[in-house]
């Protein structure tokens, strides 16, 4: 280990095998946290590790978000009824190789890493009563056999367009592969109008596939409740701001919006569909 | 971490020499090309991924298949009686946020790149870059050469159109290399190889423009060439460089009328000759590149539209 960088175990759960679920604090829509916060919530899963921030995040200060000062974290939970480690962290902004190595390293530390999933949202132009299915990358042929009995989409292929870099999830299945360690980036299609408000359906829908890959045995049903909740104020704003509900009749049957529909859009779902805001 | 190599060849009188991307990529197309043109083999590379996030990831049919990491490669040639090693990166290990290399990493990559070289019996370092000069682009850029020890100035003097940091006036001999064309020169210096950095001079009103500078790098080229005694074919970087002086004529008559006469005076001070009523002052320096850089903003916006 490098001066300066190091981790700390809280305590160490007792298993044979795990299968490892990441998610990125500042994923798109915060899919990868709400659903990790959910089903740890409901697993009771329990804090085992922390990597310490030096060396990997900015320490020059904190961010503050929603009023709220923030402090980088990568934390480690562990289930052990269903042979589950998930890690909940921000993406460090240096040192990512070794970064990533540590996460197994540590995961590996309590138990074989059986198989790996990255959990994170994908801003599409779709609209969100249009019915999405989970994307699914592997990092091996075996891997691929695996996701292909599940209803995802495993058939994309994808370069990484020029002046982009490639997600950290794809970094962490290269480094998995490397480390004979099956795994898959779970990509959730999200509605680019709700990645701040948030989108239930495909909280849900990510619930629903761990749940049913990893038998949890998770009551989903309140994802349901929400639903019903952000349907009911998209219908209100949709009778006060008459040009809404033409603008997702167009996504709906694939027709794209104008730059000036899409910020339009985003700004009356941004400015009314927040937590606290009731069109 | 560390330096992979593919095999290791018995060499005569190596140097070596190192560029990475930096303004204009001055150095990384002269000594690209010289790598090129003398068809140098590969050697070996450092392993990127202690220093630089991936640039590309590339699936097919749900499965990853690669993840492409930027490239730091060893090259040889032998050529009579001084065999040359290029090492050839396309980034260079910076901070987050930061153009050049500095910190841990970079000091480190500079140790891996003189690694090699001890291996293989280097003697002498070669980096090479860009010198922001107050010259004009219709002007020969000179090569400004900064070695790393006192006795290797003589030399130097005996090149053609090559000077030292002491004969651009007002410097005294003092400036700074930012990057690892720099700290390379310094970290050889401490494990006591000689190191020489060649800078292409490089139009202070194009130092932050997104485009190559040829031209410079033909300066670059033909002292590299000389220093080294190998002869090679300039046609290629000739022509690269004669289309680039078009497009920068082009961009240039297009800016304001003001704009060109302040720039135009650039003519005179490269040439070391300036009257007292032709000299540029702090606000006229100020001026002329804020109007040459809300120019080029516009036209990078067009062009993106």
């Amino acid at each position: 280990m490098s001066e300066g960088i190091s981790y700390k175990f809280f305590s160490k759960p007792k298993l044979n095998s795990c299968s490892l679920i990441v998610c990125w604090k500042e994923d798109t829509g915060r899919l990868g946290v709400s659903v990790i916060d959910y089903i740890n919530e409901k697993l009771n899963s329990q804090l085992f590790c922390e990597i310490e921030p030096e060396g990997f995040f900015y320490l020059g200060g904190v961010l503050v978000e929603d009023n709220i000062a923030q402090f980088p974290e990568s934390k480690f939970y562990c289930c052990p009824e269903k042979k589950l480690v998930i890690v909940r962290s921000n993406t460090p902004r240096a040192e990512w190789y070794k970064f990533l190595n540590m996460l197994l390293d540590i995961t590996e530390d309590i138990c074989p890493i059986k198989d790996l999933y990255t959990i994170g949202g994908m801003v599409t132009l779709v609209a969100h009563t249009t019915p999405r299915k989970l994307l699914a990358t592997a990092n091996s042929p075996e891997m691929n056999t695996v996701l292909s009995r599940y209803d995802l989409s495993v058939d994309l292929n994808y370069e990484t367009p020029s002046g982009q870099r490639p997600t950290l999830s794809s970094y962490l299945l290269w480094v998995a592969r490397r480390r004979n360690i099956m795994g898959a980036a779970l990509w959730m299609p999200m509605p680019f109008y709700l990645v701040s408000a948030g989108d239930p359906r495909a909280y849900k829908k990510t619930v629903d596939f761990l749940n049913f890959r990893f038998n949890l045995g998770i009551d989903i049903s309140v994802f349901d409740d929400e639903i019903h909740r952000q349907n009911e104020k998209i219908a209100r704003l949709s009778n006060r701001f008459l040009e809404l509900d033409g603008f997702l009749r167009k996504l709906e049957t694939n027709i794209n919006l104008t730059e000036e529909e899409n910020g339009r859009l985003v700004q009356l779902m941004e400015e009314y569909l927040g937590k606290d805001n009731q069109p | 971490m560390g330096i992979k190599l593919y095999k290791e060849p018995d060499l005569e009188n190596p140097v070596l020499l190192a560029c990475w991307p930096g303004i204009g990529n001055v150095g990384l197309v002269a000594v690209d090309t010289l790598r090129r043109m003398l068809e140098a083999e590969e050697l070996g590379e450092i392993e990127p991924w202690d220093f630089f996030y991936p640039r590309k990831v590339l699936i097919r049919n749900g499965e990853l298949k690669d993840l492409i990491f930027p490239e730091n490669k060893f090259y040889f040639k032998r050529t009579e009686g001084k065999d040359l090693i290029f090492f050839i990166a396309e980034e260079q290990p910076a901070l987050e946020g930061k153009a050049y290399a500095e910190g841990a990493k970079a000091y480190q990559m500079a140790n891996l790149v003189l690694d090699v070289a001890v291996k293989f019996g280097c003697r002498r370092i070669f980096t090479s870059g860009a010198a922001i000069a107050a010259t004009h682009h219709t002007m020969r850029p000179r090569v400004w050469a900064v070695p790393n020890a006192s006795s290797l100035i003589p030399e130097l003097r005996g090149y053609d159109n090559t000077i030292l940091m002491s004969d651009i006036e007002g410097r005294g001999g003092e400036g700074n290399i930012t990057g690892l064309n720099g700290l390379l020169l310094g970290v050889a210096r401490t494990r006591g190889i000689e190191a020489i950095c060649i800078m292409g001079e490089i139009p202070i009103y194009l130092q932050g423009f997104p485009m190559l500078y040829p031209k410079a790098s033909k300066s670059v080229l033909e002292v590299l060439t000389q220093i080294l005694g190998v002869s090679i074919d300039m046609s290629d970087i000739t022509g690269f460089a004669e289309r680039s002086e078009k497009e920068i004529d082009r961009l240039y008559g297009e800016l304001p009328s003001e704009a060109k006469e302040q720039l135009d005076k650039l003519k005179d001070i490269s040439q070391d000759k300036i009257s007292e009523e032709r000299i540029i002052t702090e606000e006229d320096k100020k001026r002329i590149l804020d109007d040459v850089d809300r120019f080029f903003r516009k036209d990078i916006k067009e062009d993106e539209n």
